[in-house]
């Protein structure tokens, strides 16, 4: 176990490390000067130039570089340039919304993912389950800004009944949850329905029958239990995911997350906030992956106790 | 014969395929009685294992339309399917073919064990109901049983899982087992451990069997009336002597003709013996 966390650990760091190194070269290869940003249309050239040696911007690429990583080890990851702040505190004081719309609407698609796939599972190729199965596909189609802004319409507007935008009260999370999940609720749910099915009518499914198990406990207690590894992966890597920030769906909303920061820090050329979000959002997502390969061994014994076989 | 545990008469199984409408059984009838083992023998696709599925209300209701009738003493569960509730586990138990899939791979074997303990005996505490599972596990001969409860099936040998799932089948102290070709999984040493253990299990507690196999060395161990089935029929029925001996059938005899014969040396050697 030990040599595998390590492992783990290790490909994780990499992968961070990847990731901002990468995002590092491509804002500075994208076109747009974060001085010109910065300053607006009526600044000078000695103007630019000030606020580009005020940036650091007037190095090499490689010694901003380095300076960054230096900045990493140390946990001064630059000042914003649009918020005059500390980069990494703006980042995480919008995280916290992020993750409570990414708790939101992970535990809306298991709520109902979970027993609409098992519903859809036990009436597969029923008239009933093709019904389903056009409405996950509509689902999964949809693309979230159109989802988002129907929600938006119809709950908002036409029956105001929900905030639309912002988060003042718990009701402005119900409309951005609702949209992220959507699409989630639509991939998650097919899944459980596949894994289900094939769980469904394994042979020790119809053993456990053949001694009076009930059916209750047989699709519960025996195929979901053999169903849940992989639609516990995918819950994490969807969470996962869904922490880079929703950008669409934050920015239809007007939701205070790293989403909607994030497009703010493209439009301003704020490379210290872009890094520092980057690094963040990375860092987080590589975490939760590894926490769900973690549980892996606790859900599957094949996995805990390997394969190996003695009478 | 005293009382049958099991009396199936005129069965018929039509199973839905891609194909149309397939009858897989075609009006078949036997008994079993108390201690006695009953065999149906033929090959794949004869209609065999979907008799047995279908005397154990197995077979997807959606896809499969049983008549005739299937009586566990007074109930037909054909006629009343809801029935087959109170009978599956308690009257009769199912032997599945292959022991490396017949059981959940994400619970211990103690907890699917107890489980069936439990679903005859709703009341047992929980170490009442681990001490019978131990002592079933004894029963079937698994050795260090205690020890066994706490493991998974991928950490048991075929020949051990069959043995559990016996002991898995006896929990619910049924009359009857329906064993579906219950050693065609194993490896051949492991076979004569498990068609002894059921032979033995008879012998002490006149449980009844139904086997269903495809190898007629099996069926003339452990039969006291075999059926031969071809395409859904029985073409041939009798105690062991008269259809191992004196087949009528011209499919029978075929399938005795298939059976390898030992060379004529192996007998002379045991005939000549140390004696």
């Amino acid at each position: 176990m030990a040599p595998y966390l390590f492992k783990r650990l290790g490909q994780s760091v990499l992968t961070v490390f990847l990731t901002i190194s990468t995002v590092f070269v491509l804002i500075r290869m994208a076109p747009g000067d974060p001085a010109a940003a910065y300053a607006g249309p009526l600044a000078t050239t000695e103007d630019l130039a000030k606020i580009r040696a005020s940036f650091g911007l007037d190095r090499s690429v490689v010694e901003q570089y380095l300076l960054f990583l230096k900045g990493i080890l140390t946990g001064d990851l630059g000042t914003s340039y649009s918020f005059r702040s500390p980069a990494l505190d703006v980042v995480l004081e919008r995280l916290p919304f992020t993750i409570t719309l990414a708790v939101a609407a992970i535990l809306i698609t298991t709520v109902v993912s979970v027993p609409l796939g098992v519903w859809m599972a036990r009436r597969a190729d029923t008239t009933r389950e093709l019904g389903a199965n056009v409405v996950t596909i509509a689902g999964q189609s949809m693309p979230d800004f159109w989802s988002g802004i129907m929600l938006l319409t119809v709950f908002a507007v036409l029956i105001p009944v929900l905030p639309a935008s912002g988060f003042a009260t718990w009701g402005g999370l119900v409309l951005p949850a609702l949209t992220v999940a959507i699409l989630q609720i639509a991939l998650i749910s097919r899944l459980v329905r596949s894994e289900m099915a094939k769980n469904l009518t394994a042979p020790y499914l119809t053993v456990a029958r053949s001694r009076g198990v009930s059916e209750r406990a047989l699709v519960w207690r025996y195929a979901m239990t053999n169903s849940s590894i992989p639609v516990v992966t995918a819950l994490g890597t969807r969470f996962a995911s869904m922490l880079n920030g929703v950008v669409v769906v934050e920015v239809v909303f007007a939701w205070p997350g790293v989403g909607s920061l994030v497009v703010r820090a493209l439009e301003t050329r704020d490379y210290p906030l872009i890094q520092a979000t980057v690094l963040v959002t990375a860092a987080l997502a590589v975490t939760v992956q590894l926490l769900v390969d973690l549980a892996y061994p606790l859900l599957d014994p094949r996995v805990r106790l390997g394969k190996k076989v003695s009478a | 014969m005293s009382t049958a545990l099991l009396d199936v008469e005129d069965l018929q199984v039509e199973l839905i395929t891609a194909g149309g409408v397939v009858r897989a059984v075609d009006g078949v009838s036997f008994t079993i009685g108390e201690g006695e083992t009953v065999t149906v023998i033929g090959e794949s696709g004869s209609g065999k294992s979907t008799t047995a599925m279908a005397v154990l209300g197995l077979l997807p209701d959606d896809l499969a339309v049983l008549s005739g009738s299937v009586r566990f003493g007074d109930t037909d569960v054909i006629a009343d399917p809801k029935a087959l509730r109170g009978v599956r586990g308690r009257t009769v138990s199912l032997i599945p073919q292959d022991p490396m899939t017949a059981l959940s791979p994400v619970h211990t074997i103690g907890r699917q064990l107890v489980e069936a303990v439990r679903l005859r005996k709703p009341d047992l505490a929980k170490h009442a109901a681990e001490a019978r599972a131990v002592e079933l596990l004894d029963l079937v001969h698994v050795p260090r049983s205690a020890d066994q409860l706490g493991r998974y099936p991928h950490q048991l040998s075929g020949g051990m899982l069959q043995r559990v799932l016996i002991a898995i089948a006896l929990a619910g102290e049924p009359r009857l087992l329906v064993a579906d070709e219950p050693t065609s999984a194993l490896d051949v040493t492991v076979q004569a451990g498990i068609l002894g253990l059921l032979l033995e299990l008879q012998e002490s507690t006149g449980i009844g069997i139904l086997m269903i196999t495809h190898d007629l060395g099996v069926a003339r161990l452990v039969s006291d009336r075999i059926h031969v089935m071809r395409d859904g029929r029985f073409v041939e029925s009798g105690d062991v002597e008269s259809v191992v001996d004196h087949p009528s059938h011209e499919y029978t005899r075929k399938l005795l003709s298939a059976v390898p014969v030992l060379g004529p040396w192996d007998e002379d050697d045991t005939a000549g013996g140390d004696r």
